[in-house]
């Protein structure tokens, strides 16, 4: 017999049972967790990774993975910074470029995974490089500085409530709508379950996947806005690793890396699990490096919880 | 006319699959399409249903010359196909893969999953079709899959419905319910094109058939006109019969003993001795096979070859042992999709091509296009993908695969299952071959007449257990189904 503790863990919302008990033991624990001031920053460091991670959760869902979303994030920062440089004036064209430019890459990420027919993990890794590429070439060192509006949009709050948070809730819930509301919805969710079923049931299932990979794009385009408004300026390296802690975040929320099933709740719990945990080990001055160690763990632990049928089975 | 072909024409890259074809179906009539391996059955059926373009020729619907360029253009043309590998999204439920590429959106353009559940329940109603509508498919059996299939295409409105062997996975009643509503959509008007293999639905559904033999049309006929000998002498363009001196005598050592310490029965098989299994479908056929190779664990059981007890743990140790096991379902977990044929051919017995661990590829090639040779294989080279072959071939390599391992028992599950007659005799031939030699054959099947044919000895399963184990001249086919279901006196 298994305790209910693990039961529920290993259940379908076991990461929001999870993040429950994570929350729980930090307000127990650790006194300075529950300060309204602490509660707000890791509510404002984990926004852009959960919002860059339901776009990837799109991409998980429809059977493909997207690793230029971190370097494309760099690029967006880099660039819109260096638009600004600090003018007010600037704000509304640097929104259309971060949202034009993540829309456009992801686009070409899905025509090109058609037209060539390369498995997503290389082309999109060989766009992570060029993107790098990219980066480099236009500049070494941090340049430009954003406008006052996106400093606002990364740290202010409305009424209490961080912008960046309404923001990741405005897009959890049109992501979510467009996936369980909308036929392209349906369409990708049929795609990564089957995607010559799903052909041959007349869906174009080539346009599904650049919508996917669009939908990625843009993720790191409003993912990008909020990373650059924290940074304040334009720092070449603000999106390396970003992708990976994506991809773990969707995993960790309980969609399926082979496709078809997914859950953008799932996600964001996971984004907020790993954003709790690290925030704990810094209240409790923990190294770094300990971190690090401590995050691949909760990983591990998590995705074993996560296949209560394997465990039973041996 | 509601379809009419024309020289229809389909060449692959060194296959000329279908060669000026001219066919015509009309309105509310069962259309059979047969033909053995290779036939061009298939090829057809991929052209009407979008799947492939045609080389040459045409395709008239209503008189009206129709380009079926991809699988939704043939949907909307009113061309809707159930296919033999099912076609349905296993995460989804029964209502959205019943509407899956047609989802219904309400004015606004939102997805009504209420109206899905509720459209998907009323045509599962109008037909009959014992479905959950929001039970999710991967946890259907394979009969309630092709029903959902068939609830699909007859959700589309369609009026020419292609069925590629629609029975082969199914049950007695769930075939006569297929029957039923095949009935019932004639009567509507529909145009039914069924591809099969079983001469007895043939005969008992359709109403013409068309016989197809190496891409050539060789006629169409009224069902009623004609006998099955002569759709079988059409089909092979020869004689054959079944029942000609199948077996030869069997003789030999006791090589495998199975018996239980609880009170099961067990049973033994001879050297150059064809066991048969006979059961309903769920009776443990396949799981005793899967015991003997250790797919599946029995504490109780204990397992004697030539005198020494031996436990395998897994298909490889058991092979080690000379215990082969080919598996009823090909698709599933028999071929290497992606593979060569010769890969396919040669993947249990790589260890003999290799030397201090690498792969000495001459020999591998050698003995694979060997083996594939004297099974007869035909395919346009041992390179091609296995999955360009037609099922009969793919059984072959999957044969050749069980051969190169030196099997001293061989478990055939359903081996005959999806190829056609000719093939069929050919592995009937073979299995009395590898008899001769000495090697103890399990052979597990459906078939009330293979067995008879082909076995010395019959072992017949009922809820598991070993319910009869006789010599196959003191059996009868009443004897056997009555073990079968439980109901011997």
């Amino acid at each position: 017999m298994r305790d209910p503790i693990t039961s529920a863990l290993s259940s379908k919302y076991g990461i929001i049972v999870l993040l429950g008990m994570t929350v729980l033991f930090a307000f127990i624990f650790v006194p300075e967790f529950g300060t309204v001031n602490n509660l707000t920053n890791i509510a404002i460091q984990s926004a852009p990774l959960a919002i860059l991670a339901i776009g990837q959760t799109v991409v998980i869902i429809a059977g493909l993975i997207d690793l230029s979303v971190g370097m494309l994030l760099g690029l967006i920062v880099v660039i819109i910074a260096d638009l600004m440089q600090g003018q007010s004036s600037m704000t509304a064209f640097a929104i259309l470029v971060a949202l034009g430019l993540g829309g456009g890459v992801g686009m070409i990420n899905g025509l090109l995974n058609n037209l060539l027919r390369i498995h997503p993990l290389i082309l999109t890794f060989g766009m992570l490089s060029i993107l790098q590429g990219l980066i480099f070439v236009y500049t070494d060192r941090s340049v430009g500085q954003v406008s006052p509006e996106f400093s606002w949009m990364a740290n202010g709050t409305i009424f209490g409530v961080p912008f960046s948070i309404i923001l990741l809730i405005f897009v959890a819930t049109f992501v979510s709508f467009l996936l369980y509301r909308t036929r392209l919805g349906a369409h990708i969710f049929a795609v990564g379950g089957g995607e010559e079923q799903a052909r041959r049931a007349g869906i174009l299932t080539g346009r599904v996947k650049v919508w996917a990979f669009i939908f990625s794009g843009l993720s790191a385009g409003v993912a990008g806005m909020l990373v650059a408004g924290r940074l304040g300026t334009g720092y070449p390296n603000a999106g390396v690793g970003y992708e990976l802690d994506a991809i773990v975040a969707v995993v960790l929320g309980g969609t399926s890396l082979a496709g078809g099933r997914g859950s953008i709740l799932g996600t964001i719990a996971a984004v907020f699990v790993l954003g709790v945990a690290s925030n704990i080990l810094n209240l409790m001055e923990i190294s770094s490096f300990v971190q690090i160690l401590v995050k691949g763990l909760i990983v591990v632990i998590a995705i074993l919880l996560n296949q209560p049928k394997r465990i039973v089975a041996s | 006319m509601l379809l009419e072909i024309k020289g229809l024409t389909k060449r692959f890259p060194g296959v000329l699959a279908l060669e000026g074809v001219d066919f015509t179906a009309e309105a509310g009539e069962v259309h059979a399409l047969v033909g053995a391996n290779g036939a061009g059955k298939s090829t057809l059926m991929n052209l009407l249903s979008g799947v492939f373009r045609p080389t040459e020729g045409e395709i008239l619907i209503d008189n009206r010359p129709v380009q079926l360029s991809s699988p939704g253009v043939a949907v909307s043309c009113g061309v809707s196909t159930v296919y033999q590998e099912f076609s349905s999204i296993p995460q989804l439920t029964v209502a959205q893969n019943i509407f899956l590429g047609r989802e219904p959106c309400g004015k606004s353009g939102i997805l009504s999953h209420k109206k899905m559940r509720s459209d998907a329940r009323a045509i599962l109603d109008k037909y009959n079709l014992d479905l959950d509508e929001t039970s999710l498919v991967e946890t259907l059996s394979v009969a309630n899959l092709q029903l959902v299939e068939i609830a699909r295409a007859l959700s589309v409105d369609s009026r020419i419905l292609i069925l590629d062997e629609p029975t082969a996975v199914l049950s007695l009643p769930e075939q006569e319910n297929l029957f039923r509503i095949i009935e019932s959509l004639k009567q509507q008007g529909m145009l039914i094109l069924y591809v099969s293999h079983r001469m007895e639905e043939i005969f008992s559904i359709s109403d013409r058939v068309t016989v197809l033999r190496d891409g050539r049309k060789i006629d169409t006929v009224q069902t009623a006109d004609i006998s099955p000998q002569d759709i079988i002498r059409m089909m092979i363009g020869h004689d054959i019969d079944q029942s000609k001196g199948l077996k030869a005598n069997s003789a030999g050592d006791t090589i495998l003993e199975v018996s239980f310490k609880d009170r099961r029965r067990g049973f033994k098989v001879l050297e150059g001795e064809i066991l048969g299994v006979a059961g309903l479908v769920g009776a443990g056929r396949t799981r005793l096979a899967r015991k003997l190779i250790g797919l599946e664990a029995d504490e109780d059981m204990d397992v004697i070859l030539h005198g020494d007890k031996i436990d395998p743990k897994s298909p490889g140790h058991a092979i080690q042992h000379g215990i082969v096991y080919l598996t009823e379902n090909r698709k599933y977990d028999g071929l290497f999709a992606n593979l060569s044929v010769l890969k396919n051919t040669t993947a249990s017995a790589l260890e003999r091509f290799s030397s201090y661990g690498f792969l000495q590829q001459k020999n591998e090639r050698q003995a694979g296009t060997e083996i594939l040779d004297r099974l007869h294989l035909v395919a346009s080279s041992v390179d091609a993908p296995i999955s360009d072959l037609s099922g009969g071939n793919q059984q072959k390599a999957i044969f050749g695969r069980a051969l190169l391992c030196n099997p001293r028992v061989l478990i055939c599950d359903e081996p005959t299952r999806g190829v056609d007659v000719g093939a069929k005799e050919e592995i009937y031939q073979l299995l009395l071959g590898l008899a001769e030699q000495g090697v103890a054959i399990i052979f597990i099947s459906s078939e009330m007449k293979e067995l008879f044919a082909a076995a010395h000895r019959l072992l017949v399963l009922h809820e598991g257990e070993i319910v009869e184990d006789l010599p196959t001249d003191q059996l009868t086919e009443e004897k056997v189904l009555q073990a079968a279901t439980g109901t011997a006196a």
